[in-house]
């Protein structure tokens, strides 16, 4: 097991993310495991991550790329069995790499026995487990989240002849909250795999355990009181093992769900996200530290997940419609890009393939505030097909090398869960890792060597942030301190060449060191420091007392 | 008796023609300086006429007023009459230096005076011109100052004006003459004087109520009242 | 300035007004934000040497990640600079420094606005960059709601001329808010002979005979009703030196292009609103017939080294008539006014003094426009603009003449 005394390891952490069926197939049917996915855990280990984050992989029909669970005890046969699952979790730990499972607590699949119970009779002792009602009419004004699919939040049940509850498809049922029964039940889940070892949990859809009528059902106090509980326990039973909030929701609607670090471990910080990428595009720095501004102060345990891109579409519900327009027509002017309410392409297509792009946000990822979230492919720059459904286009398996199947599986590639990449920009013979790994200049290369520096130092993971506000509006900069130790950063959100004059008086007399080439830049005087940066350019200084 | 007459008139004849003939080399002489100083006057009025011309001379003299001054007095353009004035003084100054070295006697004290006194001539025509140029334009301007803010008797303001600046300049030039001098200082100190006098007399008693509208016009006018009457032209 | 590159820039000279200025950065911010949601944009506010707080208005109302905007949400930084271009107020400078700082920050499209205009609304900003920035005008000129009697000396002299000598029927060719694209404003800022001998006004009337005289794309665009500051003396003498002095001197500046022969017209369709806003019948029509006559009198010397003897002798006749019967007709106004321009030409006398001289004149032909469009309608009054342009038009050939001779006045 790894040191459960290190209570915050999550501040310092940098986790990837990680779909078991998309990453390696061991047995040749076409569908990533368990058994592939430990094979695979040396190149992780090299990458410098220091956990893993685990798509849902429980027994599922399979209509929410495994989101609607229909067994919480299991691992879906596809992609092993339970020991597999377990000598994996064993060989992480091995590496020293923690291993987060994804936990969806606020519905279950249709599929799943307790609501093909429920369903069955109004009189089913398991009636309750589910949200029923009558009529449609309940709850009225809730917002529908998958808007491209469904129509409202009611489903009607042919079987019980009721309306039940779903705020996400309509195959997923939700869980009534209310009843104790059920909520023992759900930590009887959560502690089946704590118990075999898992060091955390990113619950899904958290904002929606509960509702009430006349609210917006989501966030409301009955749900925090739901999650201080579960994580008492947790602390209790389990100390060291965390959880991860999903809760897709403006800093001040997300700062309740950290409590007074009674409550979850970390959470998302969603609206950051879209900004970064308007801020590349604007050529400004406006969005982001605007939306910074407005991010609360958490409380000192807690943490923020920041991450660039992940299974899901690039989310545009938290910005205005002006700038949900300027998103799209910037960065997904063919429609097919486009998904509910966000854009579903992987990073690299997003940047138009610059390396220098992605570097840059990479870089703003690693050093804003928060623990980073690496979306697997996206070290090597994978990109993405969006003429697969949903938002299948940015879960395409994980290309190793140029080979059959790009190292894939063994499998026909016909019978692979999903095509693979084959045009000659991102397909697999051009974008893969083994080629990436035999040159010193590869993005692969590139990340390997970012997260060395950035775990060089505790300071961006659980420093202070203090933003400076140069005259040049395109270059972002900012200064993170933790103790003695200060990290000035600068980004140069420009396609062009830009000059910089920095208030540094406070730093006075320090010496900028760049940390990725460990070379000295002038020391800081009283009069304004000025820096040069080549397009999309960033520095990291650590600004050094001598 | 005829032979002393004959003999006293070849004589005198001699006399005249020795004379005649010390004198004729030094006529000579002169009518050959006076041709060359002709020359030479020449030349400098045709450069002093490019010179002007380079200048824009008369483009400024018509600006301020004073072609139209010289066209009425039926005179050249200014940088013509300046340029033939240069053309006298410096022949008649050749002509001058001629005389003196001839030794005509007598006239060389005047030929110095002459040649003293040029220097106050030319600033004495300088100020003439460039005064009744003055006189001209401040006239004219004031004239039409007071046409468009609609004052009463604006001729005679421009009048008194064209007077006072000419009364002025005349005396400056008399002065710069040397010609009755204090005569003509004590004249203008009186007639300013008593001009001034006259007027603030008039204002502080004829003209109290004048005076008092007349101010009260300016003052209402800064205060946009005017705007009433007058839609705004831009 | 770190602002960098823009796309739209939009120019705020100044001097002592920041009672009204706040009002208008907002108005114009309000109309980028609206209009040009995604452009890079900067408003930049060149001034004069204001002892009161008007930089300062300006300044505050930057947008940037420093403060929070009001109630438009704005994608981008919109900066709100001030710069000053010296002690006194002088708009040929103003406009110097802002056609520079639109080449620095290579603007796509620029507008000036003027920070009196009280009425403005976000629109204007939209109305006169739009021809610029999406249809790829080079110059926009404005129009304006106005009093039915707003603005005569525009109306019956500087529009008609500048259209019968140019051929382009711009109603504000002197305008205090007008559009230009950045390529134009650079070949001006170039070619544009900057110094104070046009006085330190009327290089917005240069601007606009620049653009005329050289064949570019010029449209003009409705923006609203014409605001002022209320305590803003509208002396006319300097007002005439201002445009008709201008004018007169750009006559000889730009020769060559009027003199060939302008049979195209760059029909610019659109048509000025009049509203009949409010009964500005209160002029004083006495004073006005009293000042023209006198003017005629008292200026007769001055008159004969100007006009030709006839057109004295129509102006003493005319200016016989009693109040009733007055009329300044509109061909005797035409060929006065291009007299005058001759003369100018000349310099018959100290040029200053020929504009002054213009003066009681102009009132007598301001005087009979507003007798004779009394009751006008709208349509009407434009009728009669547009004979009055007519008459400029014809002629015109007189103008050349007059212009080549020479011999002006009475001289014998």
């Amino acid at each position: 097991m790894v040191e459960k005394v290190d209570a915050a390891w999550y501040k310092r952490a940098v986790i990837y993310q990680v779909h078991v069926r998309a990453f390696y197939d061991s047995n040749g049917d076409g569908i990533g495991d368990f058994q592939g996915l430990a094979q695979r855990l040396d190149y992780l280990r090299d990458l410098g991550i220091d956990a893993i984050w685990l798509m849902p992989f429980f027994p599922s029909p399979l209509r929410d790329d495994g989101y609607d669970i229909a067994d919480y005890f299991s691992v879906h046969p596809s992609y092993g069995t339970l020991d597999d699952f377990k000598s994996f979790l064993t060989a992480a730990h091995q590496r020293q790499i923690r291993v987060i499972v994804e936990m969806v607590l606020n519905h279950t699949s249709d599929q799943h026995p307790w609501f093909q119970e429920s369903r069955s009779s109004r009189e089913n002792p398991r009636r309750d487990w589910y949200v029923w009602s009558e009529s449609d009419t309940r709850y009225k004004g809730t917002r529908i989240i998958f808007l491209d699919t469904e129509m409202s939040n009611w489903a009607w049940d042919p079987i019980s002849k009721e309306y039940y509850w779903h705020r996400f498809f309509s195959h997923q049922p939700d869980l009534n909250y209310d009843n104790p029964t059920v909520r023992e039940q759900m930590w009887e889940v959560m502690r089946f795999w704590l118990d075999l070892g898992v060091d955390g949990f990113r619950l899904d859809a958290v904002p929606y355990l509960v509702e009430r009528e006349g609210t917006s059902c989501e966030n409301l106090p009955e749900t925090h009181a739901i999650i201080k509980e579960l994580r008492a326990r947790v602390d209790l039973d389990f100390p060291g093992r965390m959880l991860l909030a999903e809760a897709n929701q403006w800093p001040a609607d997300l700062r309740p769900y950290f409590g007074e670090g009674d409550e979850f471990h970390m959470a998302f910080h969603f609206p950051l996200m879209p900004r970064m990428f308007m801020g590349l595009k604007l050529e400004d720095r406006k969005p982001i530290t605007e939306i910074l501004q407005q991010t609360p102060e958490i409380p000192p345990s807690c943490q923020w997940a920041l991450f660039l891109r992940n299974h899901d579409e690039l989310t545009l519900e938290m910005v205005t419609d002006i700038e949900r327009d300027y998103m799209y027509d910037s960065y997904a002017l063919n429609k097919t890009m486009r998904i509910n309410l966000g854009i579903r392409r992987r990073l690299a297509p997003l940047l138009d393939n610059d390396r220098r792009r992605i570097e840059l946000m990479n870089g703003m990822l690693f050093s804003l505030p928060g623990t980073p979230i690496i979306y697997y492919g996206d070290e090597i720059g994978m990109g993405d097909n969006v003429n697969l459904g949903d938002r299948n286009g940015v879960r395409t398996p994980m290309q190793w090398n140029g080979g059959w199947n790009g190292g894939f599986s063994a499998a026909d590639p016909e019978g692979l869960y999903s095509p693979l990449l084959l045009n000659p920009v991102y397909g697999f013979q051009a974008i893969n890792v083994a080629s990436q790994k035999r040159s010193e200049h590869s993005l692969l290369s590139w990340m390997q060597h970012i997260i060395r520096v950035r775990r060089s130092t505790a300071v961006f993971g659980a420093g202070s942030i203090e933003f400076l506000y140069p005259a040049n509006h395109r270059v972002l900069a900012y200064v993170r301190q933790l103790g003695e130790e200060t990290i000035l950063v600068v980004n140069n959100l420009a396609s062009t060449a830009q000059a910089v004059e920095l208030d540094l008086r406070n730093y006075k007399g320090r010496i900028p060191i760049e940390m990725f080439g460990k070379n000295l830049f002038p020391r800081i005087g009283t009069l304004p420091y000025l820096l040069t940066l080549g397009p999309y350019q960033f520095f990291w200084f650590r600004l050094r007392k001598l | 008796m005829r032979e002393m007459i004959v003999s006293e008139l070849s004589l005198a004849m001699q006399e005249i023609a020795h004379g005649f003939a010390h004198f004729l080399p030094r006529l000579i002489v002169m009518l050959i300086i006076a041709f060359v100083g002709w020359v030479v006057a020449y030349l400098v009025k045709a450069l002093l006429r490019s010179i002007l011309h380079l200048m824009k001379f008369d483009k400024v003299s018509e600006n301020a007023g004073a072609s139209e001054f010289l066209q009425q007095a039926a005179l050249p353009s200014a940088s013509e009459l300046v340029s033939r004035f240069a053309f006298w003084v410096a022949w008649i100054g050749v002509i001058m230096l001629g005389v003196s070295v001839l030794g005509i006697g007598g006239l060389q004290q005047h030929v110095s005076q002459f040649f003293l006194f040029l220097p106050r001539l030319l600033v004495a025509l300088f100020i003439i011109f460039f005064g009744f140029l003055a006189a001209s334009f401040f006239s004219r301007a004031a004239l039409l100052a007071a046409v468009n803010a609609n004052l009463p008797s604006p001729r005679l303001l421009s009048l008194s004006i064209r007077v006072i600046i000419v009364f002025f300049v005349v005396s400056m030039v008399f002065e710069e003459l040397g010609l009755a001098e204090q005569t003509v200082l004590l004249a203008f100190g009186i007639a300013f004087g008593a001009g001034m006098l006259g007027l603030a007399i008039a204002f502080g008693l004829g003209g109290k109520d004048l005076a008092r509208e007349f101010l009260e016009k300016r003052l209402a006018r800064e205060g946009g009242h005017e705007k009433e009457e007058e839609p705004s032209p831009l | 300035m770190n602002v960098g590159e823009v796309d739209l820039l939009v120019g705020l000279p100044t001097h002592n007004n920041a009672e009204t200025v706040g009002t208008v950065v907002q108005a114009i911010q309000t109309g980028i934000l609206k209009n040009f949601t995604r452009e890079r944009a900067v408003i930049l506010n060149v001034d004069g040497g204001s002892k009161d707080t008007t930089c300062d208005v300006v300044t505050a109302s930057s947008i940037s990640d420093i403060r929070r905007a009001y109630n438009t949400h704005a994608l981008r930084t919109l900066p709100a600079i001030s710069v000053r271009y010296g002690s006194s107020p002088s708009s040929e400078t103003a406009l110097h420094t802002i056609l520079a700082a639109a080449d620095l920050v290579r603007a796509k499209a620029c507008a000036v606005i003027s920070p009196e205009s009280v009425t403005i609304e976000p629109e204007w900003v939209s109305r006169l960059l739009h021809p610029i920035y999406r249809e790829h005008y080079d110059y926009v000129a404005p129009l304006y709601r106005r009093p039915k009697f707003d603005g005569i000396l525009v109306t019956n002299l500087i529009y008609p001329m500048t259209r019968a000598i140019y051929g382009q029927s711009v109603r504000e060719p002197y305008p205090s808010e007008f559009g230009f694209s950045g390529d134009f404003g650079n070949q001006f800022l170039l070619s544009h002979n900057w110094r104070d001998e046009h006085g330190q006004f009327g290089t917005e009337l240069e601007m606009f005979l620049n653009a005329a005289g050289s064949g570019l794309k010029i449209t003009q665009s409705f923006l609203g009703t014409k605001g002022r500051a209320e305590n803003r003396s509208d002396d006319l003498v300097a007002a005439m030196r201002r445009t008709v002095g201008v004018l007169f001197l750009s006559m000889d500046a730009n020769f060559e292009r009027w003199s060939a022969d302008m049979s195209r017209h760059t029909g610019l369709a659109a048509n000025p609103e009049y509203e009949i806003i409010s009964d500005s019948s209160r002029v004083n029509r006495k004073r006005l017939k009293q000042m023209f006559s006198d003017g005629v009198s008292q200026l007769d010397s001055v008159l004969r080294s100007i006009l030709s003897p006839s057109t004295v002798g129509s102006l003493h006749q005319i200016a016989a008539l009693d109040e009733e019967s007055f009329r300044y007709p509109a061909d005797l106004w035409a060929r006065t006014v291009y007299e005058f321009a001759a003369s100018h030409h000349h310099s018959v006398m100290s040029r200053d003094h020929i504009v002054q001289a213009l003066v009681p004149l102009y009132r007598g032909r301001a005087l009979t426009f507003m007798v004779e469009n009394r009751n006008s309608s709208a349509m009407e009054i434009e009728n009669s603009i547009e004979n009055l342009c007519g008459e400029f038009e014809q002629l015109r050939p007189y103008l050349l003449d007059a212009w080549n001779d020479g011999k002006r006045g009475s001289h014998a």
